[in-house]
């Protein structure tokens, strides 16, 4: 099956393009909105500003069409800022609609360590979770001011100062607040996890 | 592990004694008031030192132990308990335990008593250290026992916490005596005291299997730890591993290793180092391309893309970096972080003006620092040169900028193996939040472990160590890990 990586400007696309080909992915790497919403298998990524993101998403048509794949039965994996844009709101710098794909809200960290969180973090997959196959208590990069907490649709949690939402699925629809491209083995076992996924 | 708030009373006011000396007080003022300003929580336990008690054997601060009991404080009391009497005042005066120093290492007979009396929970033998060798009185007099027999002796009466101070590192600010901690073997829950003052302190003692709580007083006076942060910190010690991470200097695109940043040799191809060391585990690559000119700029980005394709960890980029242009450059070769030093110190503005394009997180400062006189210099130009530029104030000036990280260069430990400057780790982690990388004189495990455990350093960087595979970097995190150190 073929994976579509969407070519969002607000991305770190090459490095994620990079890591879908190691684990086996035949990648299409496009911003057609059309294309998008025929895709079967969808990556989202994304880094830098929740807004920036959003906006280019809805100026593009992006966001119609990922909703589009997903009402068709697409399998979509959405990474590190991509992972935030699929729930309801996100709180940075004001409030922003997201695409609703999966319940709840991001909020920035609260409590007393250094924001941005840089570097690895412990994640607690939930049993059974098929995309943490293999590394259920793994160890991830992280790069984020801002996290979901407690969310309905959590599958795995880490803890910085208090614990967040390291992953989401909703039926077909995942997310996750690390980075799998720069996350070593772990982070590809989870892409390739996504990757054979039916 | 707990983390205790500890005030020094003398005549109703908090106050600290460095090095135990009564002719030299620093004063802060009613205990109330300290606490408030420290924010101490509800339900929290605190240590009260009786210090005028300590040395005359009388207890005086019953009535402020009597209001900070009222302010639902778990208060454990001590200072100069020589007999049941007195330890029964502490109790009724609101305390929920009393610390006993002198008698538990001087009078057991005594001890048993108050022990019988109170109970064993409500006992703490605080034992006193200096140069391995138990003190009493105030610190007046040796206590004729060692170490070993004193906790020997307080675990058979059925207590179960000893608070132990190591006197040369109380209040001193040097940092508390981890080689001591790690070295009992003891059921006694341990509580240490002395010398606590950073944040990294107290995560490296919570570290120590035997230590169940650290007692915290002048640093959180001075505001150099916060308490929420400390006990946020502990809450979750494992979840966030340390990072071991390999450098490679790099020049006309191969893998080059110096002593002290001359003496060039050749160590390698970067693409073939990069890969066997994440195979290895690296948690992190950081490239320094060491003789950056405009000539041989176009091979740099080159070896930057070439490491970056073959990598799935974070990649640091850094050497020549003068520009904002610069930085996007290596940026869009592949690095995920560029590392800046002498054009940030010429212009540090070059800081602030990459962190609002690229983020904080996309930008680090490589501080090269020399030993000169009493302090650290920030130096330039492949550490030839001194900007002239206190390094600790430079790293405090960085992080306001906006970098996201520190690589912190000892120039003079640099190719030597001789160990980590520990003495710059500690000035610069202490002053500031952000990471700090050790980088700089490697040579052993310990060395390692020291960096991040009394260096306060959350990374470890090291070059030819690795590059001669004298150690690997799996050595040395399964080391750390013995240690209690999490690793990846």
């Amino acid at each position: 099956m073929i994976t579509t990586l969407i070519d969002s400007p607000v991305a770190n696309v090459a490095n994620i393009a990079r890591a879908l080909r190691t684990v086996g992915a035949e990648l299409v790497v496009t911003r057609d909105p059309d294309a998008i919403a025929a895709a079967e298998k969808l990556v989202l990524p994304g880094v830098g500003s929740f807004i920036a993101a959003m906006r280019w998403l809805e100026e593009n048509r992006i966001d119609a069409a990922i909703s589009t794949a997903v009402k068709r039965g697409a399998t979509l994996l959405g990474v590190c800022v991509g992972h935030q844009l699929l729930f309801d709101l996100s709180h940075e710098m004001g409030s922003t609609r997201g695409l609703g794909l999966v319940r709840g809200e991001v909020h920035k960290y609260e409590g007393s360590l250094p924001v941005p969180q840089i570097g690895w973090n412990r994640v607690k997959a939930a049993e059974g979770s098929a995309l943490f196959d293999g590394v259920e208590n793994g160890v991830f990069y992280f790069v984020n001011s801002y996290a979901a907490s407690n969310a309905p649709d959590e599958i795995a949690r880490a803890d910085y100062g208090r614990p967040f939402t390291a992953a989401v699925q909703h039926d077909r629809v995942f997310g996750v607040q690390f980075h799998p491209e720069k996350s070593s083995a772990a982070g590809l076992r989870v892409l390739r996890n996504f990757v054979t996924w039916t | 592990m707990d983390v205790i708030p500890s005030l020094d009373l003398l005549g109703g006011q908090v106050v600290r004694l460095l090095h135990g000396d009564f002719a030299n007080v620093t004063a802060y003022g009613d205990p109330e008031k300290v606490l408030d300003s420290l924010e101490v929580p509800r339900g929290s336990r605190l240590h009260i030192v009786d210090l005028e008690a300590s040395r005359s054997g009388r207890p005086v601060e019953l009535e402020a132990v009597r209001r900070l009991a009222k302010r639902d404080l778990r208060v454990q009391a001590g200072g100069g308990i020589r007999s049941l009497a007195d330890a029964k005042a502490w109790i009724d005066a609101g305390a929920e335990k009393v610390v006993i120093g002198t008698v538990a290492a001087d009078a057991p007979e005594v001890l048993r008593e108050i022990v019988a009396a109170l109970g064993a929970d409500r006992v703490i033998a605080a034992v006193d250290v200096r140069d391995g060798v138990v003190r009493v009185h105030g610190w007046e007099r040796d206590a004729g026992a060692t170490l070993a027999e004193v906790l020997e002796r307080v675990e058979s009466l059925g207590i179960r916490e000893a608070l132990i101070t190591d006197i040369n590192k109380d209040g001193a600010m040097r940092g508390p005596s981890f080689a001591l901690y790690r070295s009992l073997r003891t059921k006694l829950r341990i509580i240490a005291s002395g010398g606590v003052s950073t944040l990294g302190d107290v995560v490296s003692l919570s570290r120590i299997g035997s230590v169940g709580a650290c007692v915290i007083g002048r640093a959180l006076l001075d505001g150099r730890v916060q308490l929420a942060e400390a006990r946020a910190r502990v809450a979750t010690p494992n979840a966030i591993p340390e990072r071991v991470i390999p450098c490679l200097d790099v020049r006309d695109g191969r893998v080059v290793k110096g002593i002290n940043f001359v003496d060039i040799r050749d160590a390698g191809d970067p693409v073939e180092c990069a890969v066997r060391y994440e195979a290895e585990g690296a948690d992190e690559m950081v490239i320094l391309d060491i003789s950056a000119t405009d000539a041989n700029r176009t091979t740099a980005l080159d070896t930057v893309h070439r490491v970056s394709e073959s990598l799935f960890i974070p990649l640091t980029v850094g050497g020549g970096v003068r520009t904002i242009e610069d930085f996007r450059a290596l940026l869009r070769a592949g690095a995920d972080r560029v590392a800046i030093n002498t054009a940030a110190l010429r212009n540090p503005r070059l800081i602030a003006d990459c962190a609002a394009e690229f983020g904080v997180q996309a930008v680090v400062l490589s501080c090269d620092a020399k030993r000169i006189g009493d302090h650290y210099e920030a130096m330039v130009r492949s550490g030839k040169e001194s900007s002239s530029v206190d390094a600790v104030v430079w790293c405090r000036r960085a992080e306001e900028l906006g970098t996201g990280e520190i690589l912190l260069t000892s120039v003079d430990r640099d190719g030597t193996n001789a160990g980590y400057d520990i003495e710059l780790l500690r000035a610069v982690t202490s002053v500031v939040r952000i990471s700090v990388i050790a980088s700089g004189g490697a040579g052993s495990l310990e060395h390692f472990r020291d960096a991040i455990e009394a260096g306060g350093a959350r990374a470890v960087l090291a070059a030819s160590l690795f590059h001669d595979r004298r150690l690997s970097i799996g050595d040395v995190k399964r080391f750390l890990a013995n240690e209690g150190i999490p690793v990846r």
